[in-house]
């Protein structure tokens, strides 16, 4: 007997239990319910942070001017703008059915949304950094965890993507990075123009294809609606959004660079040292667009910028140490870049 | 640790001056009566994928063999760091909080990720304490890895 995919549409929620109804999935999944794959479509837009991302990551008074709260989410990943124009769908299954390995059950997890999305027509992909790409560009965001026994894969359906405020709601001391940060999503972020309900089709039909079980529609079970209630308490606690334990001090007090990915090998630079600070987009290893200052440049900032644009990250050392000192500085603060760990 | 404990087993270091959950990968160090060091091996650390993101729970905590004691995030995927032992949790490392890369560079020394005070044995069950088992337990993960493209050939 096929055992069942549990089907859960949640229509158009409240930022609130945009997050925390698959959240009661999850708990529920942990303990005995069914796979479960869930759909929802905030019916607000909000700022939703990684699960171990710090909220000076957001800018406040962006949120605050536009009306957008901030919630923490338990899955992986950096702060992201949410609105309607999104169908969110979370795919939910007991740990044991899952790979041990993160990135293989990742693979096993995304492979049916690649499948739905070429269903419709889109030449999706996943590529070598487990990123749902069409061409150049990142078409579905995704994040993942273990909750208890249950591991769950998030990702979404963009139909329509607000490029301005996913860049707006990240704070930045630099408005060059800012406006690195903007281009490049629109360079490397689009939206995917197909009837949502036709997707959705295909991604039921592909995570029960992959999964080998049997799509059946249902709901939450009490257990969850319990859990449901304790989890938008816990959302909204003050505590749970200052997020998981953290050092006191960052690198044991060194200064950290301000960094932010864009998608896997897409990403902006914003750091300083010693007097020095250097601001860049970086695409596939390579400086994208970068802007200077240093005290002691003079009139060679422009000639530093043209030598950056367009070489691979590793050469930036050599070819800054042509310019003395400024150069060593400003070197030094592209070495506190670590878009490994972004 | 010693220099001799440390051994190049698959082209993966092992530390033979401790004891090894083998599901979890965590590794369990004496350090005085009733406390613990813990942390992760290089292969569960390769395993993992590169760590962006560990925290741990307060110190205080009461910490329950097979229970979590913190997560790691790797690729977006946040996921539970498995006590190997019961007790408490005394002291996190902070260092490896701040920079996880320490745990990929360092991960029998420096890498180290909490200390805990225990109130059992750390070589009660299921931890592999013999050189001989450890070795051979290390080995037959690295080729079952390796087989199933976990790992690098």
């Amino acid at each position: 007997m096929v055992e069942p995919l549990r089907i859960i549409d949640f229509g158009c929620s409240s930022p609130l239990r945009s997050q925390t109804l698959w959240h009661a999935i999850a708990y529920g999944v942990s303990a005995s319910e069914k796979a479960t794959l869930s759909f929802t479509r905030p019916g607000a837009p909000y700022v939703c942070l990684g699960y171990h991302r710090g909220i000076d990551e957001v800018d406040g008074d962006y949120c605050l001017d536009n009306g957008l709260p901030l919630l923490r989410r338990m899955v992986g990943g950096g702060p992201v703008y949410l609105d309607a124009d999104q169908l969110f769908f979370q795919i939910c299954l007991p740990a044991r059915a899952v790979p041990a390995s993160s990135r293989q059950a990742l693979r096993v997890l995304l492979e049916p949304a690649v499948t739905a999305f070429r269903a419709v027509g889109v030449p999706a992909v996943l590529d070598d950094d487990l990123e749902i790409c069409a061409g150049d560009s990142k078409i579905c965001g995704h994040g993942a965890a273990r909750i208890e026994d249950a591991v769950v894969v998030c990702g979404n359906l963009i139909e329509r993507f607000d490029h301005e405020r996913a860049a707006g709601v990240l704070a930045f001391d630099d408005r060059f990075q800012r406006d690195q940060t903007l281009a490049l999503m629109r360079r490397f972020v689009s939206p995917t123009a197909i009837e949502p309900a036709v997707f959705r089709a295909a991604i039921i039909s592909a995570y029960a294809s992959a999964l080998g079980l049997d799509p059946q529609a249902g709901w939450l079970s009490g257990p969850e609606r319990r859990a449901l209630t304790g989890l938008d308490e816990r959302f909204m606690s003050d505590a749970w959004l200052a997020g998981p334990t953290r050092p006191a001090t960052s690198k044991a007090g060194k200064p950290t660079a301000r960094q932010v990915k864009v998608r896997a090998g897409v990403w902006t630079l914003g750091a300083s040292y010693d007097g020095a600070h250097v601001a860049a987009g970086v695409v596939r290893g390579t400086i994208d667009q970068v802007r200077l200052q240093d005290r002691g440049l003079n009139g060679a900032t422009d000639r530093a910028e043209r030598a950056l644009t367009g070489i691979p990250l590793q050469s930036v050392a050599r070819v800054l140490d042509g310019f003395g000192d400024p150069g060593r500085r400003l070197a030094a603060a592209f070495a506190m870049a670590d878009p490994a760990r972004l | 640790m010693g220099e001799a404990s440390l051994v190049v087993v698959g082209g993966f270091t092992l530390a033979l001056d401790r004891h090894y959950h083998p599901e979890t990968h965590m590794w369990v160090l004496e350090t005085g009566p009733a406390r613990v060091r813990i942390g992760m091996d290089a292969v569960g650390i390769e395993t993992s994928g590169t760590l962006a993101q560990l925290s741990f729970f307060a110190e205080g905590t009461e910490l329950a063999a097979g229970r979590p004691f913190g997560q790691l995030e790797a690729a977006k995927f946040v996921g539970p760091l498995i006590s190997p032992v019961s007790g408490t949790l005394m002291t996190m490392n902070e260092e490896v909080a701040s920079d996880p890369g320490l745990a990929e560079r360092d991960p029998y020394g420096a890498g180290w990720l909490i200390e805990a005070s225990t109130s059992e044995t750390a070589a009660a069950p299921p931890l592999l304490t013999e050189p001989a088992e450890i070795t051979a337990w290390f080995t037959a993960r690295i080729a079952h890895y390796r087989l199933n493209g976990l790992i690098a050939q």
